[in-house]
């Protein structure tokens, strides 16, 4: 049984259509890679699997149907989502940013011993505990944002282009992180990027999206094999 | 001395129902961003209930806190059955229902209760005044330093103190507080990590319009009276304190108020020529003056996000 299984998904916002029956699996302990142009559909698809906009088709999650469950409802099943722009919480320290990640999650339930595992693993949001999010680096907030959605205890990982923005030096270190939680602990994870060489190297299985639909998949392998592909996407 | 003492303790405690107005309007303000124009006339219909609750024969404090019940209410309805589904369209169309519902809640209040002074023997009330939390007779009082001190006024401070005191501890040590600070922070990533956010605001609605009631109550008991024209004033009080607090901070809510109590009356004691007439506008020149000076108010957080 896959982790994620998207069929015929049609999401957008308002009377504007964005994806036009997207169909997509993200296998148990699989990383797998979404790659397309701007505009392509990419964060559509993010927030319609989190159950932020409107959306038509299936998503399921496990073999449950989970395509009409609200926000709060999807991230107790286990799926966490990095948004694009990471999406912290500005004004609240780092470590009531962590703690809101774990809203779900009952007081008591090993949160605080979390919180100082997620803090081995980025030991300088560790040294700005105190401090408040909107005062992080860029870098510093990407993780902060990972670390927040990994509060949560997901079973499945959404992250919508973590790279945007960043030195490519923190880029890799953020993706290193990401590929040892996939290897390690077996964390599902659908990564959404620009970056394709870099995403490419951690992933199981790569997407292509274009205006809407999945156009091509296989493994990085496979895609990379593919000229035209290359051309497009990878600039080699 | 002793006079300007008492005038200073006076302005506090007139400040602290100001505070109370404000503090609704920066938790709906910090929740969504809106500024509820009939933040008054929801604490307005909440003492009126009271002084309904107290023609029946409910003592005082349990009736101010079934007044907070209704204003809770109140306010939840409200969040859910026009603020919500309108601020999806349009959020500035919310000011226009809030000052609807300021125009609607003023009128429905006269319609049930009529548009005389209440209590008054003319529609057979049962009590003389209208019920005040503390004793308000007139040897209620001690002298400090020469300064003849009412123990309402005490009594009030000591009120708004603690009520501060419990939402400083809900926002800042609790879980549903960190929920309402993620909401005000950024609504969608509050989704995204599981909070109901749609909850988290009815209750803010509700939490804004049951302090409201306190602060409505505690005007009716300073008056002895209610009436429709009790909470206008003291909504644009409210509103400057909010403003000169930094209408995001609680603190600044509370400060703010006490600091417009204060000039009110210092202002209006001291220089002849202000007056009942002027208090007003000389507190609006003071928050100019600030607000010219830290455009934040003195407590609100001013924009800082490094990309």
């Amino acid at each position: 049984m896959s982790m994620l299984k998207i069929e015929g998904l049609t999401a957008g916002y308002g009377p504007v259509s964005v994806l036009h029956g997207l169909d997509l699996e993200v296998g148990e302990g699989e990383l797998v890679v979404m790659l397309g142009a701007n505009g392509a559909g990419k964060t559509t698809t993010m927030r319609a699997i989190s159950g932020l906009i409107g959306r038509q088709g299936t998503i399921e999650m496990e073999g449950v149907n989970i395509t009409k469950w609200s926000p709060d409802h999807i991230v107790r099943a286990g799926i966490a989502q990095v948004p694009q722009g990471r999406g912290t919480f500005p004004e609240l320290s780092v470590e009531d940013n962590l703690l809101a990640g774990a809203y779900v999650r009952h007081k008591g339930e090993g949160v605080r011993d979390d919180m100082e595992r997620w803090f081995d693993v980025f030991p300088r949001l560790a040294e700005r505990r105190a401090q408040k999010a909107g005062s992080l680096s860029g870098g510093e907030q990407q993780m902060l944002a990972i670390a927040r959605a990994l509060m949560s205890r997901p079973k499945l990982l959404l992250c919508d282009e973590p790279s945007l923005g960043l030195a490519p030096l923190i880029t890799q270190e953020l993706f290193d992180v990401l590929g040892r939680l996939n290897t390690e602990e077996g964390l599902s994870v659908l990564l959404v990027e620009q970056n394709a060489n870099l995403a490419m190297h951690i992933a199981s299985r790569v997407y292509l999206l274009e205006t809407g639909r999945i156009v091509a998949s296989g493994t990085s392998a496979e895609l990379s094999a593919d000229d035209s592909i290359r051309k497009a996407y990878l600039g080699f | 001395m002793d006079l300007f003492l008492q005038r200073v303790i006076d302005g506090i405690s007139q400040g602290s129902v100001y505070a109370l107005i404000a503090l609704g309007l920066v938790i709906i303000y910090r929740g969504t961003g809106h500024l509820n124009f009939a933040q008054g006339e929801m604490a307005l219909f909440s003492t009126y209930c009271v002084y309904q609750f107290g023609e029946w024969g409910v003592p005082v404090w349990i009736a101010l806190v079934l007044g907070m019940g209704v204003g809770f209410v109140l306010g939840s309805i409200t969040e859910v059955t026009l603020v919500r589904p309108i601020s999806k369209k349009s959020p500035f169309a919310v000011f226009i229902v809030t000052l609807g519902l300021f125009r609607f809640l003023n009128w429905l209040d006269g319609a049930i209760w009529g548009n005389q002074q209440l209590p008054t023997t003319a529609v057979g009330s049962k009590q003389g005044r209208f019920p005040s939390l503390f004793p308000r007779e007139p040897e209620d009082h001690f002298k400090i330093l020469g300064a003849t001190i009412r123990w309402e006024r005490v009594g009030i401070l000591a009120l708004v103190l603690g009520i501060s005191l419990l939402l400083y501890l809900l926002f800042n040590f609790t879980k549903f507080g960190l929920a309402m600070r993620a909401v005000a922070s950024n609504a969608e990533s509050a989704k995204l990590t599981g909070i109901r956010t749609h909850i988290v605001l009815m209750v803010s609605w509700g939490l804004a319009a049951a302090i409201g009631a306190i602060g409505g109550v505690v005007m009716g008991g300073l008056n002895g009276t209610v009436n429709l024209g009790l909470m206008f004033g003291i909504f644009i009080y409210g509103s400057a304190a909010a403003t000169l607090g930094g209408f995001d901070s609680p603190v600044g809510a509370v400060v703010g108020g006490m600091i417009i109590g204060l000039v009110e009356n210092l202002a209006s004691g001291y220089i002849d020529w202000v007056g009942q007439e002027l208090k007003l506008g000389v507190a609006l020149l003071v928050i100019v003056g600030v607000l010219l000076v830290k455009p934040s108010g003195l407590f609100g957080t001013p924009k800082v996000e490094r990309v």
